[in-house]
């Protein structure tokens, strides 16, 4: 956008060009990730001839709790922490929404599910305050929470169970007008973009890159770190509940037993591009990552491989690229 | 310098523009609908009434969705006879068997990726009854046949293969009790949370509790689930035994996590208390020891995994157009159930009857002893051994 509205645009166009190259490289992961994808839909193409539009819906409604799992990761990660209590609030906030929801009128399923996001953001900020108050290290604090969360779903329902609104199945389900664009994939997009772009061009954005980045720099320039770890927390609450949400969404019902989603959107994260250290990247790559690790689960399956060396595959194949992905930065650091 | 960082910064705009082009392009020759099935497969619940003349020419893929209980020799029995079936039946192109420990929504994304491999029909053991609705109809819509083993689910038109589980808890359970002498103590240890299987067992038991007003229910009523991992099995007959609640108890009814209690108890050094499990090598073997487990008094209730198996043979009965009769007594339409049978070591009769049990050599011994099942699958008990599908 800079480079349409600047003043200095000559006959050649090359400051456009300067521009656009300008942006690739300082989004060089992200595309490479891009890139990947599409050499592994071309792949899945390959070996599977007959992939296409249903394949597309079916990988978007399954990417969608792990994607917005790895955005709620992704912002804590950013914000100079972890979370690893993210699969129990997942858990929670869908029991929660499924035994609300069950027998009961679709206005009322609106009602509910606003209330499951407020209670994400709670859960969230609660994950903070204790991480600020206590000073206690992020990965104990969240990884006890995870069982504080876990156990609170178990009281909700001991089983999976419950209900869910008509129109919360059909929001995520099926093809949005086309049948290349699955409505999951739209839902994922408009949920993160109204929630996070606003969010990150802020200045509390700027104060959870800051304290990610460097805390006591930040608090020398005057942020207030403390209330903004737990504004970042909540706002990974506030994304753990929508994952939770699309677990009901898809599912119909609400599950109490926290499902692998923490390390997978450690993973996802990690893969995204997102540095552990904090302060650095967003929550598009990790959306790319899940993509990528579900995709390459379905093609062991579509190989027909044996499931145990499809695990060992997968694992093999995320440390390989995360590595290559460190090499790139190595020699980025030594020129 | 900056000339290296344009020239990859341009590989990677280059990049970006061919994964557009083969999202773009990838449209191109697509197929919604998977592989082409037999007529008979786009109406399953309608069993159809005649059987082919001559063995069927056509060649199938099969997809298969195990999801939980990674490690636990049930669960692996039953993907390695669905795989024994396939490769027997001479009728299979390919498996694809996606087999992990998983929550519903992740069994719902596996549908979905067997869906995608376009096969023929999808055998699963299914998380919970109702979960997986979405990917059922997704199926049945593409014309692929639904078989689900080990449990039922409350769609209707999937077919249900799995053993009578609310029969298989009663059973154990009034036997147990009646060896209480209706009055006692019992220590219920059940499976995974939610599973179709586990529900069931609990009406069973529920049902023989109703019979014997004398028996409480430690830790309560809901009982502890193992998750049918034999780890977690362990662990909690452990804390069980050093917190000393295990001395309390008259009775433990398993809902297929038996010889790690048996095991946790005699590592212990505790004596033995009436038990209930399943037909798993392990424990027939151990109820018929006398030497290294003197006082042990227990039943095995049959469970089999053939099921697995026997999915697989019903799914290409029916794409085979053959004629499939469904239990009239089964709660949900398009169920075959079996029947569990239950032998225990304090008669001759059921010493005998465990004995004939272990016919297979080389079984492991977390295997159920039941491999195959009589008119309902092909194989050889070696096969389900080799585990191996076509093409492996």
């Amino acid at each position: 956008m800079s480079a349409v509205a600047g003043p200095i645009v000559d006959t050649r166009g090359r400051p456009v060009v300067d521009a656009l190259v300008a942006w690739a490289r300082r989004n060089g992961w992200t595309l490479s990730l891009i890139a990947l994808l599409a050499v592994l839909l071309a792949f899945t193409k390959v070996i599977n001839p007959s992939y296409g539009a249903p394949g597309i819906q079916g990988l978007a409604i399954s990417v969608l709790p792990l994607a917005l799992a790895a955005v709620a990761q992704a912002v804590c990660v950013i914000g100079g922490g972890i979370d690893l209590s993210i699969g129990s609030m997942m858990a929670l906030t869908s029991v929660v929404a499924a035994s609300q929801m069950k027998d009961q009128s679709e206005e009322f399923g609106v009602a509910v599910i606003l209330a499951v996001l407020i209670l994400g953001l709670i859960i969230g900020a609660v994950n903070g305050a204790v991480i600020v108050i206590t000073r206690v290290p992020d990965i104990v604090v969240t990884l006890a929470m995870s069982f504080v969360w876990a156990g609170a779903a178990l009281l909700v329902l001991k089983t999976p169970a419950g209900g869910s609104a008509q129109w919360l199945k059909d929001l995520v389900l099926g093809p949005a007008g086309f049948d290349w664009i699955p409505k999951a994939a739209v839902v994922l997009i408009v949920v993160v973009a109204v929630i996070w772009i606003p969010l990150r061009r802020s200045t509390v954005g700027l104060s959870i890159y800051a304290i990610g980045s460097d805390r006591l720099a930040a608090f020398r320039s005057g942020v207030a770190v403390g209330p903004t770890k737990v504004i970042a927390y909540a706002t990974t609450g506030l994304f753990a509940a929508l994952a939770g949400i699309s677990l009901t969404a898809s599912t119909g019902i609400g599950n109490p037993v926290p499902g692998p989603y923490t390390l997978m959107s450690v993973a996802a994260v990690v893969l995204g591009g997102v540095s552990l250290a904090g302060g650095r990247g967003g929550v598009f790559g990790p959306m790319i990552g899940v993509l990528i690790l579900v995709l390459i689960q379905n093609d062991m399956a579509f190989l027909s491989l044996d499931p145990n060396l499809a695990l060992v595959s997968q694992g093999l194949i995320l440390i390989g690229v995360v590595m290559f992905g460190s090499l790139i930065q190595w020699r980025r650091s030594r020129r | 310098m900056k000339g290296q960082g344009t020239t990859r910064a341009k590989w990677l705009v280059v990049l970006t523009a061919f994964a557009l082009f083969a999202v773009a392009c990838s449209d191109s020759g697509s197929s919604t609908a998977p592989s082409a099935a037999a007529p008979s497969a786009a109406a399953p619940s309608e069993a159809p009434s005649e059987a082919p003349s001559e063995a069927p020419a056509a060649m199938y893929k099969i997809g298969f969705s195990n999801t939980g209980g990674t490690g636990n020799g049930f669960r692996e029995e039953q993907n390695c006879t669905a795989k024994a079936e396939a490769l027997a039946s001479g009728q299979v192109e390919s498996v694809n068997m996606i087999a992990r420990n998983a929550d519903t929504a992740q069994q719902l994304a596996d549908l979905r990726t067997l869906i995608a491999a376009g096969p023929d029909a999808i055998v699963f053991n299914p998380s919970t009854a109702d979960g997986l609705q979405a990917a059922l109809d997704e199926a049945q819509a593409a014309g692929i046949i639904t078989v689900a083993v080990d449990a039922g689910v409350s769609d209707e038109e999937t077919w249900k293969f799995y053993n009578n589980q609310v029969d298989y808890a009663y059973l154990g359970a009034k036997w147990l009790f009646e060896q209480l002498g209706g009055n006692g103590s019992v220590w219920y240890t059940r499976g995974i949370a939610g599973h179709p299987a586990d529900t069931d067992r609990d009406v069973g038991f529920k049902k023989a509790l109703a019979e014997f007003p004398g028996i409480t229910v430690v830790p309560n009523e809901d009982g502890v689930h193992t998750g049918w991992d034999p780890t977690t099995a362990t662990n909690l007959a452990n804390e069980f035994i050093s917190s000393g609640e295990y001395d309390k108890v008259d009775g433990i009814w398993t809902s297929g996590m038996d010889s790690q209690v048996v095991d946790a108890v005699k590592a212990a050094g505790k004596p033995y208390k009436p038990i209930v499990g399943a037909d798993l090598g392990a424990f027939a073997a151990y109820l018929l020891d006398d030497v290294n487990y003197p006082g042990l008094v227990g039943a095995a209730v049959t469970n089999t995994a053939s099921v697995g198996g026997a999915g697989v043979n019903l799914a290409l009965k029916l794409l085979n157009g053959e004629t499939v009769t469904a239990d009239a007594s089964a709660p949900l339409p398009n169920t075959i159930l079996l029947s569990p049978v239950l032998a225990d070591n304090q008669s001759e009769e059921g010493k005998a009857t465990l004995k004939s049990w272990q016919t297979v050599e080389g079984l492991s011994p977390l295997w159920p002893l039941s491999v195959t099942i009589d008119g309902w699958t092909t194989y050889t008990p070696e096969q389900a051994i080799a585990c191996k599908g076509p093409g492996e």
